[in-house]
């Protein structure tokens, strides 16, 4: 049974494609058949964080119109075995984008045996962003622990349980929490929301909390999902995220402030 | 001093309106009477309007059919049909003449879409899906609305001619509307509007709350006007009087 994701947060820069990009790199790793779609036609970022950007030749505009076939624009990952990008284009807008055409897509892709369709939202909550959330199974909100940012995902979780295929069903989708660039030290000197106040006001199940890192621009940088930096904790943070996904027991990290220990005081880090 | 005799004034009723799906009278008649046998008293001295929903080519139908709800006890008044040619035979049967069907659309029969509340588009869809379902043309008792979910920002609810309970929390930028009481079960941090048609006596209760705004029947406050003793304290009623808001702890 092939899963759609849809990773969301309504609020833009808070880290979806990030999200996006490895906890799709992630699921791949752990032997799944993945595909992840750029929905922000127009301002393409997925495929620069995948460090695709040079093998783009058709991309997920072309698909949904019928000017490529699904398998000439799909992007095998070339660290990964069973990842494969779908890239937006820069050239057109999101008006581009069609339900019947996504629709489409969306189930040639379950057609071809893909156990997790990952959808990176483009942020807002205009068409792209709708279109995006429409036909998942699952959404990812992803949350920075700050106020604007907590409010627009409160705003996208009332969408998702209004305007996605499954509520017009009668369904809903189960609903993710991801909250990033958690900083435990400013949210102790009180100048972040804490986790418990994100939690308590949007009500829905933490998924993971991805440390503030510099790691997390590396990566991007130089076009590597940062979960592929092993080392890190944004890296651990979001295998424990995926696990936690597929129904694995995992303590949450990365929620205290680091105690520096004499030699680190010492020495710096 | 003059007595005021008579007063016209506009006032809408409830009333029962019969779809006519065949132009053949027997078997209407027969449909009729298997229909009222179900309840019998329920019909009687109920007036009716008709409403075919086909062409009715006999001139005797609407005659024989109005005929057959007086023997049944039922009292027709009128027609609903913008049909030149019924409306002809209802004037010589002494039935008024109502306009249109002009409220919300309904499923069948009628191909025009309902008009968007949301700008994009959601084929096959009434785009109102922000709202919640009130069902608004029942007779009678009106149970409340009951939200079991967090209300989010951007939604609204509105309890029409009811109360709305809401077992979760209303979010920021939420909005919850009810013409009688409000009842928050979790925490109110949106807008709460009480007595929406002007019932002074609505009131509204929340057992966690600092909201946004709070209104009944039109007198409101803002949060920073709400007194902070208040405010995520424990329940709170709100009630109007003198048209002030009252609060208080209980």
């Amino acid at each position: 049974m092939s899963k759609v994701i849809v990773v969301t947060s309504g609020k833009g820069g808070v880290g979806k494609t990030t999200t996006s990009a490895s906890i799709s790199t992630a699921l791949a790793q752990k032997g799944k058949k993945v595909a992840v779609i750029d929905f922000d036609v127009g301002l393409r970022n997925l495929d620069l964080i995948m460090g695709v950007e040079r093998r783009v030749v058709y991309d997920f505009v072309n698909v949904v119109q019928g000017e490529a076939t699904l398998k000439q624009a799909l992007i095998k990952d070339k660290r990964v075995e069973g990842l494969y990008i779908l890239a937006a284009s820069q050239t057109r807008d999101k008006d581009a984008l069609t339900q019947e055409g996504v629709e489409r897509v969306i189930n040639e892709l379950k057609e071809d045996g893909f156990d997790f369709i990952v959808c990176d939202s483009p942020a807002g909550i205009e068409k792209g962003a709708q279109l995006a959330l429409y036909f998942a199974d699952e959404a990812i909100v992803v949350t920075n622990p700050e106020v604007s940012s907590v409010r627009d995902s409160d705003r996208i979780l009332g969408i998702l349980q209004a305007k996605s295929r499954k509520a017009e069903e009668g369904g809903a989708v189960e609903e993710h929490l991801v909250l990033t660039r958690y900083n435990p030290s400013r949210v102790n000197a009180g100048e972040m929301l804490s986790k418990d106040d994100v939690v308590d006001l949007l009500s829905i199940k933490l998924l993971g909390v991805v440390p503030e890192s510099q790691d997390v621009l590396n990566a991007s940088n130089s076009g590597e999902p940062v979960v592929l930096a092993q080392d890190t904790d944004a890296a651990q943070a979001y295998l424990d995220i995926v696990e936690r996904f597929l129904g694995g027991e995992v303590d949450h990290r990365f929620l205290e402030e680091e105690k520096k220990g004499l030699f680190k005081k010492l020495f710096g880090k | 001093m003059s007595e005021q005799v008579i007063e016209l004034k506009g006032s809408v009723l409830s009333l029962t309106v019969l779809h006519i799906y065949s132009a053949d009278i027997n078997e209407t008649k027969a449909s009729l009477a298997k229909k009222i046998e179900q309840a019998p008293s329920f019909f009687v001295g109920i007036p009716i309007i008709i409403e075919p929903k086909i062409e009715l080519s006999d001139p005797t139908f609407l005659a024989l059919l109005v005929e057959y709800l007086h023997q049944l006890q039922m009292i027709p008044i009128g027609l609903r049909s913008k049909d030149p040619v019924i409306q002809e035979q209802a004037t010589y049967t002494g039935l008024a003449i109502f306009p249109e069907d002009t409220r919300r659309p309904t499923n069948e029969g009628s191909d025009e879409k309902p008009r968007a509340a949301i700008q994009e588009k959601q084929p096959e869809q009434p785009a109102e899906p922000n709202y919640a379902p009130v069902v608004m043309d029942e007779p009678g008792l009106k149970s409340a609305l009951v939200i079991e979910r967090a209300i989010r920002s951007g939604q609204q609810i509105y309890a029409k001619d009811r109360d709305l309970i809401v077992l979760g929390s209303v979010n920021p930028g939420a909005e919850i509307i009810a013409d009688g009481n409000i009842t928050v079960f979790g925490k109110l941090q949106g807008k709460a509007i009480a007595g929406t048609a002007g019932c002074m006596n609505a009131k509204i209760f929340a057992k966690q709350m600092n909201p946004e705004l709070v209104c009944i029947a039109g007198i409101y406050q803002l949060a920073d006007d709400i007194d902070e003793q208040y405010k995520n304290n424990g329940l709170v009623e709100i009630r109007l009087k003198d048209e002030q808001l009252i609060m208080s702890a209980m």
